[in-house]
């Protein structure tokens, strides 16, 4: 199995930054304007949160960019993925009904792409594989596009 | 035809298309005057009201407003671009998050042109490009000059090869008549009032309390109270409500479940007739309302044969289609034969195509699913024991314990699965027994997820995912060993690649 590019990581710690700021902003509002309302136990939520956010910031991207893995060949994209829930996908490529390239503003400034790959299907209607770097993710459009066109011959 | 250019050029000689086409600058304005009334007119008009900024506030906010959407709106359709290739039509487009989707010619199911109200003043067209995914915006260009939308829809016509369109072979739904029309499997009256009676419900018992609640006001006591349904058995209105009595209102709620059971059967399956008419079934059902489908063969993804307890007893089964876009009704599951014996089935699967019902013993998953339903257990058994040092009386709970283990090798015995000759059999279901039959060819995706306790077992889950297989509860086997998993995965593969 490929890894990602090193890339996906750092946006992988910056989506759960920002879950962990919303987090943050929640809990602090509970703490400050809620708890001494009802009498809830002070600190409690906030220790909680925090936690959450320390394992959201320090170990979750890690592991979760360590969970992710693919390979493509001449028939299959296989894909690799999940912490909690380990996943495996297999999508034959003849079975690809069309392709999306994607790249967001975070994963622009770090130099990846997402390629979306829409089957007929429904639970796996559509497979996102991101971290991918442009050559690479053009290059598996343009090798999954090439598969489309023969097996149609 | 030009498939076949494709297939001789080597992958580094795909020409690369070019998006280079905006749609009509007229969107533009088109867009803002949709959004008009939600944006320019009604949030100043919430503002005036919820504050006191004066006209003059509103109308400056309005304004910004009003530039803000135009300015976006500008964005949006800079930044969307399409062009049509030699293979394949491209789609650029987003403002923040940049997506340039490829669809291949030959997988393009339909190519729409539609013209609302608005776009006919602006003499525009919206072009929809279908293809067999499960998404319905799959290619959207809105909007572009009708010539324009013509243009695209013969460049995507013509690039699409003949011998295309794979899963959903396109086919004229309904239309020409039958040839030659061979009865497959019907059901007179007698056998719709039985799988009436078979479909007796409980939930007419609700609908008679629903009902007694209504009128509770005009009753002598209260229906949710326990206690006066026992005092009026016991003593406290003997002469008016005996035992009897309530055994009689039992009995008749009983058999207004039976009545109604086999009224809404009736109603919907009366007449059910379903015909071979060579390329397609036709199916005609429906005392009221007489609805009649047509299901093109090569539509025909996955057949379910289903049955329950109480059915399989007395021999009856169920077996539906599950089709693309299958006539009138739309695609998903297709009632085939509600009510029917084992071998009635027989040749309904044989005029749908590679289909049968399994001649070999199917295996049961592993044993080890017991332990791993067991194992969520642990949590409340160890709560229990905690409590138990307070209150000793409650361990009997433990015993409750086993129960849970006891359901999951009942479910157990009923799942089970087999790979013979290129098609997938997989039984689910203790309550509702459920088999399907998948044709390799069929299978879109493969997916083998395990979650903690299954990896501490070595056991996983293959999902199976078909075209127009329902977002929950599809073809799935649950609990095999992790390299049975593996296996029977890479069996399916090479399954297809025979084909």
């Amino acid at each position: 199995m490929i890894k990602l590019e090193p890339g996906q990581l750092w946006v992988m710690r910056i989506h759960a930054a920002i879950f962990a700021l919303v987090l943050a902003v929640a809990a602090i509002v509970f703490e400050t304007a809620i708890v001494p309302e009802i009498g809830f136990p002070r600190g409690l939520i906030a220790g909680i949160t925090l936690l959450l956010i320390l394992y959201l910031m320090l170990i979750s991207p890690g592991r979760h960019y360590r969970a992710w893995g693919y390979r493509m060949d001449e028939e299959d994209l296989r894909l690799r993925r999940g912490v909690w829930v380990e996943t495996h996908t297999i999508v034959p490529l003849d079975r690809v009904q069309h392709l999306d390239l994607s790249q967001g503003p975070i994963e622009r400034a770090f130099g990846v792409s997402r390629l979306i790959v829409h089957t007929a299907g429904t639970q796996f209607s559509r497979v996102v594989l991101p971290g991918l770097s442009r050559p690479d993710a053009e290059r598996m459009r343009d090798e999954i596009r090439t598969r489309i066109g023969r097996e149609e011959a | 035809m030009s498939g076949e250019i494709e297939a001789a050029a080597p992958a580094g000689a795909l020409s690369a298309t070019v998006a280079d086409r905006h749609v009509h600058p007229g969107t533009i304005v088109l867009r803002f005057v949709k959004e008009l009334p939600s944006t320019v007119l009604a949030l100043p008009a919430v503002l005036a009201f919820t504050s006191d900024i004066g006209l003059v506030g509103v109308l400056t906010f309005a304004a910004t407003l009003a530039a803000v959407m135009a300015g976006i709106n500008w964005l949006a359709w800079s930044r969307f671009r399409y062009g049509v290739g030699t293979s394949d039509i491209v789609i650029e487009k987003g403002i923040l998050n940049r997506t340039r989707r490829s669809i291949p010619f030959d997988r393009v199911q339909d190519v729409d042109i539609e013209r609302r109200l608005l776009q006919r003043v602006f003499g525009l067209a919206k072009v929809r490009i279908e293809t067999g995914g499960a998404g319905t915006d799959e290619g959207l260009i809105d909007s572009v000059t009708i010539a324009e939308a013509d243009r695209l829809r013969t460049a995507v016509r013509a690039g699409k090869s003949e011998a295309a369109s794979v899963p959903a072979d396109a086919q004229p739904a309904g239309g020409a008549p039958a040839t030659d029309s061979n009865l497959l499997f019907a059901m007179g009256p007698g056998r719709v009032l039985m799988l009436g009676l078979f479909n007796f419900s409980l939930v007419y018992i609700a609908g008679l309390f629903a009902l007694l609640q209504t009128f509770q006001n005009m009753l002598p006591f209260d229906i949710y109270d326990p206690a006066r349904w026992a005092g009026l058995v016991g003593n406290h209105l003997p002469e008016r409500l005996t035992a009897a009595a309530i055994l009689a209102v039992l009995f008749l709620a009983l058999l207004l479940g039976v009545i109604a059971g086999v009224a809404t059967t009736v109603s919907r399956e009366y007449g059910f007739r379903l015909a071979d008419e060579g390329k397609r079934m036709r199916r005609e059902r429906g005392l009221l309302t007489h609805t009649e489908i047509v299901l093109g063969k090569k539509r025909i993804q996955v057949a379910l044969i289903q049955t329950g307890p109480v059915r399989s007893r007395f021999g009856w089964f169920a077996l539906f289609f599950q089709s693309l876009g299958a006539g009138s009704d739309g695609s998903g599951r297709q009632s085939a034969a509600p009510f029917a014996r084992e071998a009635e089935l027989d040749p309904i699967l044989e005029a749908a195509g590679r289909f049968r019902r399994p001649a070999e013993m199917l295996e049961r998953v592993s044993n080890r699913t017991v332990l791993r339903a067991s194992l969520p257990l642990a949590l409340p058994a160890a709560a229990i024991m905690v409590s138990a040092a307070w209150a000793p009386d409650r361990l009997w709970l433990l015993l409750l314990l086993p129960l849970f283990a006891a359901a999951s090798a009942i479910q157990r015995r009923f799942h089970r699965y087999a790979l013979a000759d290129g098609l997938l059999f997989i039984q689910r279901g203790v309550w509702r027994r459920r088999l399907w039959i998948v044709p390799v060819e069929r299978v879109q995706a493969l997916g083998i997820s395990r979650s903690r306790p299954q990896r501490l077992l070595d056991l996983a889950t293959l999902t199976v995912d078909t075209a127009g297989a329902p977002a929950t509860g599809g073809a799935r086997i649950v609990d095999l060993r992790y390299p049975a998993a593996l296996a029977l995965a890479e069996q399916l593969r090479v399954g297809q690649g025979q084909l």
